[in-house]
């Protein structure tokens, strides 16, 4: 019976965490859009394409692949660490995610598109035993031309009694135009918030280089932290 | 050799030499598309993978710039523009314009890069 019970209420504590999330994903997307907008490469590749991408610094390490099975459908699996500012207290969440392509305008000479996230599954932490089931619904959008890149991204990372939301803009510019077989350099910079782990907004300046087979950012952030990010498209 | 002889062997080399430039400008046909959203090399990676697997494909050009995709098909073969469109679009981008023409992609190539040094 208290087995029961207990199911019934981790049951009813998850349909709560649920409700709220959704109640929240309105104030994520005003939050992404008000920010700016992210990605000069969406968080998915091309119709049967795999792709994998990784986002490391020593607070925020991310590394994710998925598989698009239709041009705007995308299934996968991430690993994701945090860490506060202090180093005291850690995450790990590993998660199952679902990426959509929600909306594209491809421009003459331009692209925006807006992409939603979803993600669920355990994350651990060095402050509570056990696993918690974590749910981190998001939403992404990018306008880009081969001069100028924006880019917003909010997305909440919510389990029981642990909130994590994020949200980050990008924006940046090519230093020139280049072929398609050459590699461009950009310059872009981030700024990112991380709920309960850092009290102020992350800033990284990072250069970009984009070639048809690889795509990396790498910087160094307000607190001389090394960054690197990553995509490649097998 | 008389010179009735020496005139037939030349005008057969000739014919031949004309048969085979003849031949080859027949072979080389290409499918060339104008393209909208080509704004990131990493990105419109996907285009040329994607025709790149056809299999009468013989070779693939990409320009942003220009935002053209030509594909040039193999000897004997034909390239279907509507499976070319359909390759594009689930790439995830947009066919504006598309036309089959008795180019080689490296003769668009040549040309495309002359249009956009002309533009300059």
């Amino acid at each position: 019976m208290t087995g029961f019970i207990n199911a019934r209420a981790r049951r009813t504590g998850l349909l709560a965490q649920l409700a709220t999330l959704l109640a929240t994903l309105p104030a994520a997307f005003l939050a992404a859009f008000l920010a700016a907008t992210p990605s000069h490469a969406g968080p998915m590749g091309f119709k049967d394409s795999s792709m994998a991408m990784g986002d490391f610094s020593p607070n925020w390490q991310e590394a994710w692949v998925n598989h698009a099975i239709t041009p705007r459908d995308a299934f996968g699996a991430g690993v994701l660490g945090m860490r506060s500012d202090n180093g005291l207290l850690r995450r790990t969440f590993v998660e199952a995610t679902y990426t959509r392509l929600a909306k594209r305008w491809n421009g003459e000479h331009s692209q925006a598109n807006i992409w939603l996230l979803a993600g669920a599954g355990p994350v651990q932490g060095n402050d509570f035993a056990g696993t918690r089931t974590m749910l981190a619904p998001g939403i992404s959008a990018d306008f880009e031309t081969t001069r100028v890149y924006l880019s917003a991204t909010a997305r909440l990372y919510r389990a029981p009694g642990i909130n994590h939301d994020f949200a980050s803009a990008r924006a940046g510019f090519s230093f020139y135009e280049t072929d398609y077989d050459e590699t461009q350099p950009w310059f872009i910079v981030e700024a990112r918030r991380m709920r309960g782990l850092s009290d102020k907004v992350e800033i990284t300046p990072m250069l970009r280089l984009i070639n048809k087979r690889y795509f990396i950012d790498a910087g160094l952030n307000n607190s001389n932290q090394a960054r690197f990010n990553f995509m490649y498209i097998f | 050799m008389n010179a009735k002889t020496v005139h037939f062997a030349a005008a057969c080399a000739l014919l031949t030499a004309a048969t085979a430039i003849f031949s080859s400008a027949q072979a080389e046909t290409s499918v060339k598309a104008r393209v909208n959203g080509m704004v990131c090399a990493f990105c419109a990676q996907g285009i040329e993978k994607r025709l790149s697997k056809l299999p009468a494909t013989q070779s693939v050009f990409v320009d942003l710039k220009q935002r053209v995709v030509a594909v040039e098909a193999k000897e004997g073969q034909t390239l279907d523009e509507k499976t070319i469109t359909a390759e594009i679009v689930d790439a995830g981008y947009d066919v504006v314009k598309i036309e089959t023409v008795a180019q080689s992609v490296a003769d668009i190539r040549a040309q495309t890069k002359a249009d956009a040094k002309a533009k300059k």
